[in-house]
């Protein structure tokens, strides 16, 4: 359940620290993003000397929510915190890893790029 | 990174096949192999012995598991281990044999488990899938094609081909040359990158094609990560990798 003004953790290794989703993309009607969903968001909090710099506006995909996400098998799974991987415009990850365990939906939606450089798949 | 904590439930009582086959996968240092729930009349949780037998667990309405992410890539690996057979973690194995022996009773016994012949033959097949995508790779002058067998490492995929080329329009190359012999003599279609990209991934479920710009592979370093995986042996001359 990301919205706008919505804090997210980075689960990459982009530099990035801290997101603040600023729209979601793709749903002009839609309130709340879920994960797999693309966000605008701006960076709050970065590591120093890297390439990406605190208020940059990037694009990023959410990959953990604090919204329980169900499965159609009745299996229902809900993390600890809202986490994003931040993407380029052509859907490349910024970073080279991804941090934590992910759900395999993001395959569904064409992001196996993300599936493939984080260490565990749900 | 703690981030990667939470809790994971299950409720219904169809939500069998995905646990069977994977919850043993990443729940490392957790007792329970495989887990099942019972049918009405009984609200039971029951997990499954080695041995194909069913013990039960609990009778709340919901089990709940903490979400471990292993920290590293070994670990991940060891737990995979023993998805296929071999007795990395003694201790899981030792905690589950004194709760079976605990319990002891024997509920249920599953026959739909595929037979380790019909895993063999779908990895052969893919591997066939596999060594002709990468063969096609190298008539287009792709460079540095390795092919990683990556199932011990993963469970949503079997192989992973990684490919250097040097041009969009060869990507472009690559990828429409893949898509018409996998579709004329293997009958599927991918998924994925529809326009060549700096990392173009090409997905066709148990084998994944990424193709990469030279820049792009030394940065993402697909191979290191998947460095536990087999590397597969090319039946072809592959081309000198690419010096920088």
């Amino acid at each position: 359940m990301i919205q706008p003004q919505t804090h997210l953790n980075v689960a990459d290794n982009s530099g990035a620290r801290k997101l603040m989703c600023i729209r979601i993309i793709g749903a002009s009607n839609c309130r709340y993003a879920k994960i797999g969903d693309v966000i605008v968001a701006v960076i709050k909090e970065a590591i120093p000397n890297m390439p990406l710099e605190r208020s940059e506006v990037i694009r990023a995909v959410i990959v953990r929510t604090r919204k329980e996400l169900k499965r159609d098998n009745g299996m229902i799974i809900r993390y600890d915190d809202n986490a994003a991987v931040i993407i380029d415009q052509e859907g490349n990850p910024k970073g080279t890893r991804v941090f934590g365990a992910i759900t395999r939906e993001l395959r569904q939606l064409n992001f196996t790029k993300i599936v493939s450089l984080a260490p565990e798949v749900l | 990174m703690s981030s990667s904590s939470g809790l994971l439930f299950l409720s219904k009582p169809c939500c069998t096949s995905f646990i069977e086959t994977h919850l043993g996968n990443w729940l490392d240092g957790f007792p329970i192999r495989r887990i099942r729930r019972r049918r009405r009349p009984f609200r039971s949780w029951t997990c499954q012995s080695p041995q194909s037998e069913t013990v039960e667990l609990g009778k709340s309405k919901h089990l709940e598991f903490p979400i471990i992410a292993p920290r590293s890539r070994e670990l991940s690996s060891v737990c995979s281990c023993r998805a296929i057979g071999s007795n990395v973690n003694e201790d899981a194995d030792d905690m589950f044999d004194d709760l079976f022996n605990k319990h002891g009773k024997v509920v249920f016994r599953r026959n739909d488990q595929k037979s380790p012949v019909a895993e063999v033959d779908d990895d052969a097949e893919s591997l066939s899938f596999a060594v002709a995508m990468a063969k096609i790779a190298s008539e287009v002058k792709a460079a540095d094609i390795r092919v990683l067998f990556v199932k011990p490492l993963v469970y949503w995929t079997r192989f992973f081909i990684v490919i250097t080329a040097f041009s969009r329009p060869q990507i472009d190359a690559i990828k429409t040359k893949m898509g018409h012999l996998a579709e004329k003599k293997f009958g599927r279609t991918a998924s994925g990158d529809s326009k060549p990209n700096s990392w173009t991934l090409l997905d066709y479920g148990d084998v994944v094609v990424h193709i990469f710009l030279p820049q792009q592979r030394t940065f993402y370093n697909l191979e290191e990560f998947y460095g536990n995986a087999t590397p597969i042996e090319l039946p072809f001359e592959d081309q000198q990798p690419f010096r920088y």
